[in-house]
């Protein structure tokens, strides 16, 4: 426990060292992505939030937790690889390399939730009790970036190109995840013949789906998550990740000081 | 069963050699039928136990598989057979420094290594102080560890190993680190933690450490276990046989070599000898005869040349050089091939491998004609010396007498 406390401040502080804006750019990077959004989707392209509800708040609210999980997984990619120094030379349980990481992005995405504030002071969306379902919220998707996390740092120390292709498959994870689209107003197009179809099962499958609409349910809406059966999903999902991560983890660490 | 510290029962350990790493997507899709790497075993069917409280060396050729039997009892390789099994808390000297952040200040990664290495806080800081006094880091234990010398890093790292106050202590020949004294006091506390009765396991290929400290020792040639028992047998056979596998490098070195390239105006050297009195080619005994024997080949008569034989110990400077009395061969012609000879009826260097530089040079312009340089030319047995060192000293001792008047008070 000791060594995961040690670990995480050493990479929460790892993240901004040197760098004069510090803590500022976890609330920066979102907010930048969030204005880039709100400009070429909202305004440009004409995207609506949800009917009479502001698209800021809706683009923030989505993307926070997004900006999360993406990150949690690119870093816990390269966790153990970054670390081969250690690696190589102390036995020590090399799974909390991982844990920390993620919980490292974890703490960077709780300061980021801050953010949220001042935007729904200024729009003047309401929000109250459903609140209290934000850290179970928080909680499944850490969940989810540890399960897939474990995989990935595990994977990555035979097979580099992981660390890349993580990368890529965020970059359209993040299209086919309710962030910038609001979901109710495209579920129509779920029935519209074979490609809808494929577009729903995908969707639906995308446990990311049902985290970002439970923030939106809370933030936007102020309501309590509505998708009951989504979440049930997710949470069953993120169980068995984390399961068959530590699995997949403590089998392919026996080689690690050799391979890395 | 036994339950001595560590167990190590039929340890076999294989490791993969890539013949191109296939890390990228490519050539995984590509090569995919071919095999990519072939297996070979690293240390194969090791059995030992070391006792409470000795001290137990593991000596062998450099690759022989040493350091992966003492990763193997760290706990950081994991074996493909067999298993080794560690009673009580084990540190490694192998960790040194491994895992500090450079961002942070000395301070902060003693923490940070601590923790890595299983120490409570508290306990850090109870012996903290001690800690950064022993590495001397005193002045610098706040700056940020990038802004530190080599030095001082495995200093720190050291130092914070060597605390862990841990019953078995696996140390990788890393001792050379930090200066004479720093050494010096890591010996010290080693011999420390030995006399308190801790385990410790220490791995050379320097036969000279091993006896120093080791009660018992194993042999490991190849992976392969060759002799484990009492130090000084043990070693005796692996130095016996190191001799014999230098000798024959020498040999063949011999044999092949000795002639060098065509110099400056087309001289060079055909041959190079080194006879001892010993009948074995390239080898001699201190304080007996070596004869040196050069032949050259030049296009025409030589006029004005110097030669220049110098000594060194294999990998170190010159110890002795010698060459021609420019007075008397300034006057003389050379024939255009013939040998030139060395003797020296008593050779003052000890025990060891040593490395020749011959020279031929023109003594008007002081152009060197032609060089070659042998690091392994010829090996000296210094059986029996009681000297020291590289040279031999002529030398004689006297010691006080006993008064006989007070021989009997």
């Amino acid at each position: 426990m000791e060594l995961l406390w040690e670990l995480v401040r050493r990479d929460v502080r790892a993240r901004y060292r040197g760098s004069v804006l510090g803590i500022g750019w976890t609330l920066l990077n979102p907010l930048v992505f969030m204005l880039v959004y709100a400009a070429v989707f909202g305004a440009l392209l004409k995207v609506q939030g949800p009917s009479g509800k502001s698209y800021l708040v809706f683009l923030l609210c989505g993307l926070l937790p997004w900006t999360f999980f993406q990150q949690a997984l690119v870093m816990a990619a390269s966790s153990i690889i970054a670390n081969a120094g250690v690696v190589r030379k102390v036995a020590f349980s090399w799974m909390l390399l991982t844990v920390s990481t993620v919980m490292a992005a974890l703490v960077n995405f709780l300061i980021s939730l801050v953010l949220l504030v001042p935007f729904i002071i200024f729009t003047k969306s309401p929000v109250g009790l459903p609140l209290l379902a934000v850290p179970g919220l928080v909680l499944v998707t850490f969940g989810l970036s540890l399960g897939l996390g474990l995989m990935l740092a595990a994977g990555s120390v035979y097979f580099r190109d992981l660390q890349y292709i993580i990368n890529l498959a965020t970059m359209v994870w993040f299209y086919i995840t309710p962030v910038i689209w609001p979901f109710t107003k495209y579920e129509g197009f779920f029935h519209h013949g074979k490609l809808g179809l494929i577009f729903k099962f995908i969707i639906y499958a995308n446990p990311m789906t049902w985290v970002t609409l439970g923030f939106q349910d809370i933030f936007v809406f102020n309501r309590w998550p509505q998708h009951w059966h989504g979440l049930l999903y997710t949470v069953v999902l993120a169980a068995v990740l984390i399961y068959f991560g530590m699995r997949v983890f403590r089998r392919l660490r026996r080689r690690f000081a050799e391979e890395i | 069963m036994s339950d001595g510290p560590i167990v190590v029962s039929g340890l076999s350990k294989r490791f993969r050699i890539y013949h191109q790493r296939s890390e990228t997507l490519k050539e995984m899709l590509v090569d995919r039928r071919r095999s990519r790497y072939e297996e070979f075993w690293a240390v194969k069917d090791i059995d030992l136990e070391v006792h409470e409280g000795e001290t137990f060396g593991i000596i062998g050729a450099n690759g022989s598989g040493k350091s992966t039997l003492l990763k193997c009892m760290a706990g950081i390789l994991i074996p493909d057979r067999g298993k080794v099994t560690v009673r009580g808390r084990l540190a490694s000297l192998l960790e040194v420094g491994a895992g500090f952040h450079p961002d942070y200040s000395g301070r902060e990664n003693i923490y940070l290594n601590g923790a890595i290495l299983g120490l409570p806080r508290r306990y850090i800081n109870s012996v903290i102080d001690e800690i950064v006094g022993f590495a001397e880091l005193e002045q610098f234990i706040d700056n940020p560890v990038r802004n530190y010398s080599s030095g001082m890093y495995t200093r720190l790292g050291f130092s914070i190993a060597i605390h862990m106050d841990p019953d078995i202590l696996l140390i990788d020949e890393v001792l050379a680190v930090g200066d004479e004294a720093f050494q010096r006091r890591c010996m010290d506390h080693i011999e420390g933690m030995r006399r308190e009765g801790r385990t410790l396991v220490f791995v050379s290929h320097a036969a000279d450490s091993v006896r120093r400290l080791c009660d018992r020792c194993l042999w490991i040639d190849h992976g392969v276990q060759r002799a484990l028992g009492v130090t000084g047998p043990v070693v005796d056979s692996y130095v016996g046989e190191v001799n014999q596998h230098e000798m024959e490098a020498l040999r063949q070195a011999a044999a092949g070599a000795g002639a060098s390239e065509a110099g400056w105006m087309g001289v060079r050297i055909t041959s190079l000898t080194f006879t001892g009195e010993g009948e074995q080619a390239s080898s001699a005994t201190t304080g007996s005869s070596l004869t040196v024997a050069v032949g050259y080949e030049a296009p025409g008569p030589l006029h004005g040349v110097r030669f220049r034989i110098s000594f060194y110990p294999a990998g170190q400077d010159t110890l002795i050089s010698t060459q021609t009395d420019d007075g008397e061969l300034g006057t003389r012609t050379l024939p255009a091939h013939g040998t030139v000879r060395l003797a020296i009826p008593q050779l003052p260097l000890l025990d060891g491998v040593y490395g020749a530089k011959v020279e031929i040079l023109d003594l008007t312009s002081g152009r060197q004609y032609v060089e070659i340089d042998r690091p392994q030319s010829f090996r000296v047995q210094g059986q029996g010396r009681r000297e020291t060192g590289m040279a031999l000293l002529g030398h004689s001792w006297e010691v006080p007498l006993m008064d006989p008047t007070a021989a009997g008070v």
